[in-house]
């Protein structure tokens, strides 16, 4: 430190490390002045608030505005607490082009009287003013992977992070910018001469750009490949809702007959499906030893012998009127069904006509009671109707037929 | 062709494959030697493999449209049209049921509990779910909200849009059949001039 300055430098520590203890003292308020945007005057004593605005802390934009942190403080709490919201990108180079530039000539001038001590402080500030260029833009840097990373989760609707992906794009596109404002054949010939200019502002400087420069490339890569997902999922959103829409307000609209057409769309060629099926085969020999395993791992057939019951039971026939009664209720009901089926000619479908006519059978039973009723017609009656089984396999893997509904008509004999 | 027996039979049952469907069968169909492989062996069965615009999704088309096909396409294609409106009534519904801002991608995993739950307490929703549930393609008979998800879950898993990766857990995966189905609606669109916007208008720019 050059003795000229340590007057002034002593003042400046005594200041400033004042005022940053104003900041630690009043961390809370501060903070919640942070979050609410302004601050409330309440939580600070009249001595305390006047230090805080006389430390550039806290300062009131207008009469009528509440206090508030100034600009500057805002962005160092954003940028220590990675507040994407309202951290702000510094694409600002040719200003610390100039600084540099500056001080390159103070150095070379203080070099050149011989000034030794001066030289030293200058080129302190310059190494500052180099790592400050660099910095910059690894805040930048490190701010725009945190968004991206993030997917842009800090602002809610799509629409938001749509805005923002553009704004961090129109960021980078300054900060690259900014790269191109510097130019290394003015920095060598700047540091012409010099071993520690040279290794400052060519080698050191030229390293951490041209890295800078390659994340900043890969980052605005990565930045355009979401905002296309970004678009492409609005774009989703919106057809899926106009489509919808629109479906709702035509239901009888029928597209072309796409199926049809000469030039097929790919998309509706779905053909049927064939699911393959297979059995046994004994022709194979070598298979012979793993089917014989196969069959032997079969659950064996144990025959249940039943005991000897006395076969009193069967002599007399349990009758209970409810039941009969019930009974014979749907055994009328069935007969109705029956002469139905013969006055309309028609096919009629025993659970259409169980429906409408709000008959309160179980539809399993009144489906058997057709079966039997059918089954207990004699041979020529049998005849003049035709009975049809709606029935499908259990599932695919069983193929036992499950009947779900029957339809009968009557024949009509042309005779 | 042997190693490909699981993945052939899975196409020739109808099933679409995509990456979460079968992230393997995937990743070998979407090589050109394979594709063609197993369209040689699907020749004779008058069957070939297709794949929406952006391959996507793949599943088998017929090879040659003979009359027997056209039926069968005419009958497919005339479900397709009518799962259309219950299908995107759907993704509207699920998207504003879980309060997510885009639409459901391949991958995206729904928690039937929290579809109920939030479904259960909100009286518009509950009406839209009864309304949905009782439309034809998901033909639920029941008057409760938990059958009534569940049997909608149910079907679109039938369907081949959801996948269930544990049987005994209610959570489900959207998969790839989802862009098949946009890319069905995006061309009718296209085809039929509908007036049917999926680009935000100038004002919502501005």
């Amino acid at each position: 430190m050059a003795p000229t300055d340590s007057g002034i430098a002593s003042n400046l520590f005594n200041i400033g490390s004042d005022r940053l203890a104003l900041l630690g003292k009043h961390h809370k308020a501060l903070m919640q002045g942070y979050l609410d945007g302004f601050i409330d005057e309440t939580a600070f004593s009249e001595s305390a608030l006047k230090k805080l605005i006389a430390a550039r802390i806290l300062w009131r934009p207008d009469e009528q505005q509440p206090l508030a942190l100034r600009p500057l403080v805002s962005e160092l709490i954003a940028s220590m607490v990675a507040d994407e919201n309202r951290r702000q990108i510094n694409a600002d180079v040719a200003e610390k082009l100039e600084q540099i530039r500056n001080r390159v000539q103070a150095y070379r001038d203080a070099q050149y009287k011989g000034d030794y001590s001066v030289a030293e402080l200058q080129l302190q500030r310059l190494t500052e003013h180099v790592h400050d260029l660099s910095g910059q833009f690894e805040e930048a840097i490190d701010s725009l992977w945190h968004r991206l990373n993030s997917d842009f989760g800090f602002v809610a609707s799509l629409d938001d992070k749509i805005r923002e992906n553009e704004r961090a794009q129109k960021q980078l596109r300054r900060l690259l910018d900014g790269l191109d404002l510097l130019d290394f054949n003015e920095l060598i010939e700047l540091s012409e001469g010099n071993n520690h200019l040279r290794k400052l502002l060519v080698s050191q400087l030229q390293n951490q750009l041209s890295s800078h420069h390659s994340s900043l490339l890969e980052v605005q890569k990565r930045l355009v490949e979401l905002l296309a997902k970004f678009r492409q999922q609005q774009a989703r959103s919106m057809l899926i809702a106009n489509m919808a829409a629109f479906l709702r307000q035509h239901p009888k609209y029928q597209p072309a007959d796409y199926p049809n057409r000469s030039e097929l769309p790919a998309l509706f060629n779905q053909a049927a499906s064939i699911v393959p099926q297979a059995a046994i085969a004994l022709d194979n020999a070598s298979d012979r030893q793993s089917l014989a395993e196969l069959v032997r791992a079969l659950p064996r057939y144990q025959p249940v012998t039943l005991p000897d019951t006395g076969s009193a039971s069967f002599s007399s026939v349990m009758v209970d009127d409810e039941i009969a009664a019930r009974q014979q209720a749907l055994k009328t009901d069935v007969e109705n069904f029956y002469l139905r089926v013969i006055d309309q000619g028609g096919k009629l479908s025993a659970l259409e006509y169980l429906e409408q006519q709000a008959l309160e059978w179980d539809s399993e039973i009144w489906l058997y009671q057709i079966i039997a009723e059918y089954q207990a017609l004699p041979q020529d009656e049998k005849q003049m109707f035709a009975i049809l089984r709606d029935e499908a396999p259990a599932s695919s893997m069983n193929q036992l037929l499950l009947i779900r509904d029957i339809s009968l008509s009557l024949i009509v004999k042309a005779a | 062709m042997l190693q490909h027996g699981p993945l052939l039979e899975r196409l020739l049952a109808g099933d679409f494959i995509c990456q979460v469907s079968d992230e393997d069968a995937f990743r070998h169909l979407s090589n050109q030697q394979t594709q063609q492989d197993i369209n040689h062996y699907l020749r004779p069965l008058n069957r070939r493999l297709v794949s929406n615009d952006d391959n996507t999704v793949f599943f088998l088309g017929y090879f040659d449209l003979n009359k027997a096909a056209r039926e069968q396409l005419s009958s497919q294609f005339s479900l397709t049209v009518q799962s259309l409106l219950p299908l995107l009534e759907w993704l509207q519904l699920v998207q504003e049921t879980l309060g997510r801002d885009s639409a459901l991608t391949a991958g995206d995993t729904i928690k039937l509990q929290e579809f109920v739950l939030r479904t259960e307490d909100n009286q518009s929703l509950r009406q839209r779910l009864n309304q949905l549930a009782s439309d034809r393609f998901f033909n639920s008979q029941s008057e409760q909200l938990d059958n009534q998800v569940k049997l909608i879950f149910r079907r679109l898993k039938e369907h081949g849009y959801l996948l269930q990766p544990h049987h005994d857990r209610q959570y489900y995966v959207v998969t790839g059949k989802i862009d098949y189905l946009i890319d069905v609606i995006r061309f009718i669109r296209d085809e039929e001039h509908l007036p049917v916007d999926d680009t935000p208008s100038q004002e919502a720019l501005l």
